[in-house]
């Protein structure tokens, strides 16, 4: 029968993409699940009492939690202002400070932190300046330590909120405003009583990405915190491993998992709640816009400031940092030197970095594509059931920190009870790139589905043709604009990644995050910045070609 | 072969819920058959189970004398193999193919040579006003136009029927009523049968050789637009197509063309025999508005009612009067205008029957 066929080629799909999910994001969180409540083969809770047990570790505990509320604090702040800013005031420009504002996204929160030491580390550019200026023997900041790190991750975070706040306001129906105002209310009354109340729950949902993602981030502690032995569970895992106490890395990681699982757990909450206000009320007149007067030259100027603080000046230090013969040296044009863009090409290593990184995040970008495609359309247009859950599924290692995946990636890929021992050659970055990135594939191909009308398919096949041809015709061409923007995401993503592959990497194995990270972190600053400085065109470029996509897309 | 469409017992659950229950009509060739019903009686599924977008439950559908479904032989032809097109409420034009892709698309999976296609396809667009905008996409189109891509794309691989779903219901009143007779010129053009599927009466009526009326998934009626609206089967039909007015009455005697009432507020009313009368004494008189004339008196069959409101339609004016505490309908020509408060005559020249019990039943015969 006909109906039996066509269940079949569905059933294979289905059947193929549920062991992909399997192998590569359920084996690998049930072994970092297992081996944490495991000592010596029996069940215990020892891993968890060790933890608990020494200060070292239980401080690292307590510094992930603080140190990322803060920084998600400062986050909240900076991209709650910027979005109101720029969505209900006439600040000129608006379309390239929308632009410029996500910028911190393009840049990865490693070189953030290493632009930030060489400008206001001891002998960063703006401490040298300080110093000129007051003639005081140091600086009265410090950029090692808890405050550093916070604030380097509130500047390179900021963004989650600025998006998810803009957005909201850019959907609100103005009518709302409108009512109070016909109901007597000033500006600042509708801001304090409608306004704030309605978008209340895009600033927490924003504000609990960039929590997960401060808990998740390893970069930016890791160059600033390290040092003076401030330590973060992201940084204490990283240690652990190269004891290597296993056994508590994967405790630790389990508590990872518990912190992101709770951010995640109110993230869906306030998403449910939102859905409640009809603040998309589809369309409705222009929101009312608050005339800036004076002001209006000076508050684009402080954004502008503001992103010139938070992205030129730390390029900028990099770049300098690249052509200085060694840190700190006197800033001038004559010691301008290309030694180390010499080493970075004399270095094997280097080149290695760099052709393991272009070998692995295309082949993970398209391998993902291709099965989250699958998947998506499994789940949204064939309705097959089980494919929801699989997508669920998927979607896990979005909220799971990167050094749970590196963990797991260990456990479940040294010693495999089948297949082979990936865990010492380049192929285990491979699989840890799939896991990390499958939810990124799996949300653009999902959204673009969506957004094909089950009609345009049923259109197909009243018109004669085939599933495979209605396939081919209508549903991939149309699905096409999301498949590349995911495909450039999970691209840009994997090429400088850092949290997972800084646990997992090996000796001649290395990828271009890692040999940056090693070089800061042993010393060679100068070389670090300059292999920094020449991959981040390429990551501006993507960057900018994902962005482009989207517009383009919410433009249909 | 005289049968364009057959449907036989065609059923079709979701869940516990019965969508299309058990129903049967025949299309005759070159037809041009409506589906007509409120919102959520089925029209669409039954549409959409011809078209293999659905598959029903029990029963049997056949395209022009080949069975493309029978549940008692599991026969479940494809949709992409029955010879159909369709066009769908949202137009479903793609948005990535210009408007001759969109219609050309059907021939290219014929594998008709280029040649042929743009002979077809520019005719098609011809017929449809469109030829101009061929190399357009779906997003420099208005609606209308995209409703018209939609409509090339369907007709121009010549299919054995045209099914339509509520084509018309996107486009504004003027553009709607242009896009009626648009279509009634290319059916008839063309030959082509066409299943209709729409819940606004007046459109079947204008458009339509004959009507099946549906509700809660049965059809009560199938026939032409006149005898649906002359000869209304069930009290639903009634309802639905036109409006009504209802007086309780009793049956006093009945001759071989005459049937005489006495209707709640005393007054007696003597009109032509409808088709049958009733066992029951107790009767429902059912009254269209425009079968009672207003200050006029027609023999022995006259109520004495109140004007209370008036309201102008344009080519006709509407009343509503009160009868002994019922409300009646009347439509009249504008001419003869009424003022609101006074007493008038009305005047009824004939009506339906129904027995009083069965006023709840929209099953329920009507004579
Ligand atoms: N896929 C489905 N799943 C569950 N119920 C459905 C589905 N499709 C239709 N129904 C139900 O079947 C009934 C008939 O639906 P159908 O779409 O055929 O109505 P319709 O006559 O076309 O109405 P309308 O004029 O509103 O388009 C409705 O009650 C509807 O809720
Ligand atoms: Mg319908």
């Amino acid at each position: 029968m006909t109906a039996l066929r066509r269940l079949d080629s569905r059933l294979v799909f289905f059947v193929l993409i549920a062991a992909f999910v399997l192998v590569i994001v359920v084996y690998p969180l049930v072994q970092v699940l297992l081996r944490s409540l495991l000592v010596d083969g029996n069940w215990s809770l020892r891993n968890y009492e060790s933890v608990f047990g020494r200060p070292r570790n239980y401080f690292a505990l307590w510094n992930s939690v603080w140190v990322s509320l803060a920084a998600t604090a400062l986050a909240t702040v900076i991209g709650t202002l910027a979005a109101f800013v720029v969505q209900r005031t006439d600040v000129p420009f608006k379309t390239v400070l929308r632009f410029v504002l996500i910028l911190p996204f393009a840049i990865p929160p490693l070189f953030a932190a290493m632009g930030w030491v060489q400008l206001a580390g001891p002998v960063g550019l703006l401490t040298q300046a300080w110093k000129s200026l007051t003639g005081a023997a140091t600086a009265p900041w410090t950029i090692y330590g808890a405050g550093g790190i916070i604030f380097v991750l509130g500047i390179t975070k900021y963004p989650f909120v600025f998006i998810t706040v803009a957005g909201a306001l850019q959907r609100m129906d103005a009518s709302l405003e409108e009512a109070a105002r016909t109901a007597g209310a000033g500006t600042g009354r509708i801001m304090r009583d409608i306004t704030l109340p309605l978008v209340r729950p895009a600033i927490l949902g924003g504000a609990l990405l960039a929590f997960v993602s401060c808990i998740d981030n390893f970069g930016i502690p890791a160059v600033l915190g390290l040092r003076v032995q401030f330590q973060v569970l992201t940084t204490r895992i990283y240690e652990a491993l190269t004891i290597p106490d296993l056994p508590l890395a994967t405790a630790m990681s389990m508590l990872l998992v518990v912190l992101a699982g709770v951010a995640v757990w109110l993230l869906g909450k306030f998403e449910g709640r939102s859905g409640e206000h009809a603040i998309i009320g589809g369309k409705s007149i222009r929101p009312h816009i608050i005339k800036l007067r004076a002001a209006r030259p000076w508050v684009a100027l402080a954004l502008f400031a503001l992103t010139i603080l938070i992205v030129v000046l730390p390029v900028f230090a990099l770049l300098v940092t690249a052509i200085q013969p060694y840190y700190g040296a006197p800033l001038n044009l004559e010691t301008i030197t290309t030694r180390n863009f010499e080493a970075v090409l004399n270095s094997s290593a280097a080149q290695r970095g760099i052709r393991n990184s272009l070998t692995l995040a295309p082949i993970a970008a398209t391998i993902l594509v291709i099965v989250t495609a699958l998947l998506a359309y499994l789940n949204v247009k064939a309705k097959v059931r089980g494919a929801k859950l699989l997508d669920g599924i998927g979607m896990m290692p979005f909220a799971l920190p990167g050094s749970v995946i590196g963990v797991g990636m260990i456990l479940a890929w040294s010693n495999p009870p089948i297949g082979p021992t990936l865990y010492g050659t380049l192929w285990i970055l491979l699989v840890a790139y799939l896991m990390r990135y499958m939810a990124y594939g799996l949300r653009s191909c999902r959204a673009s589905l969506m957004q094909i009308h089950d009609s345009l398919e049923e259109a197909a096949s009243t018109s004669g043709a085939s599933r495979l041809r209605t396939m081919r015709d209508i549903t991939l061409p149309l699905m096409r604009p999301g498949m590349i923007a995911a495909w450039v995401l999970i691209f840009m993503s994997a090429y400088h990644e850092l949290t997972v592959s800084a646990l997992i990497w090996s000796a001649r194995n290395e990828t271009v995050g890692v040999w940056i990270f090693v070089m800061q972190d042993s010393g060679f600053p100068g070389r670090a910045s300059a292999l920094a400085i020449a991959i981040l065109p390429i990551i501006l470029v993507m960057f900018m070609i994902t962005q482009w996509l989207s517009a383009d897309r919410s433009a249909i | 072969m005289g049968v364009t469409i057959q449907v036989e017992g065609l059923t079709k659950r979701f869940g516990s819920m019965t969508a299309v229950d058990a129903i049967d009509f025949a299309m005759e060739e070159h037809e041009f058959f409506s589906l007509v019903g409120p919102s959520g009686c089925g029209k669409t599924t039954t549409l959409r189970c011809v078209a293999g977008l659905e598959t029903a439950d029990e029963g049997r559908i056949s395209i022009k004398g080949t069975t493309v479904y029978a549940s008692a032989e599991q026969v479940d032809v494809p949709t992409h193999e029955r010879a159909i097109g369709m066009v769908f409420q949202n137009y479903a034009v793609w948005p990535h193919m210009s408007v001759f892709h969109n219609v050309a698309y059907p021939l290219k999976l014929k594998r008709a040579s280029r040649g042929d296609q743009e002979r077809r396809v520019g005719h098609v667009l011809q017929m449809l006003g469109m030829e101009l905008l061929g190399e357009r996409k779906p997003s420099q189109l208005s609606g209308g136009q995209q409703q018209r891509v939609a409509l090339g794309r369907a007709l121009v691989g010549e299919p054995d029927v045209l099914l339509l779903d509520e084509p018309l219901s996107n486009l504004d009143a003027k553009l709607r009523e242009h896009m009626r007779v648009e279509l009634k010129r290319i059916q008839r053009d063309t030959g082509i049968p066409i299943l209709y599927v729409t819940h606004d009466q007046l459109e079947a009526l204008a458009m339509s050789d004959r009507i099946a009326v549906m509700s809660d998934g049965r059809i009560h009626q199938v026939a032409s637009p006149v005898e649906i609206y002359e000869r209304p089967a069930t009290k639903f039909v009634l309802d639905f197509i036109g409006s009504v007015n209802y007086l309780p009455g009793e049956v006093q005697s009945a001759t071989g063309d005459t049937v005489t009432l006495r209707v709640a507020g005393g007054a007696t009313l003597t009109l032509p025999r409808p088709g049958f009368v009733p066992e029951a004494r107790e009767v429902l008189l059912a009254v269209r508005p425009e079968d009672m004339v207003l200050g006029q008196s027609v023999t022995g069959s006259d109520l004495q009612a109140k004007v209370e409101l008036r309201s102008f339609l344009g080519n006709l004016c509407e009343y509503r009067l009160s009868y002994q505490g019922h409300e009646l309908r009347v439509q009249t020509e504008k001419d003869e205008l009424v003022p609101e408060g006074s007493d008038v005559v009305v005047g009824v020249r004939r009506g339906y029957l129904l027995e009083s019990t069965a006023s709840q039943d929209p099953l329920a015969r009507v004579s």
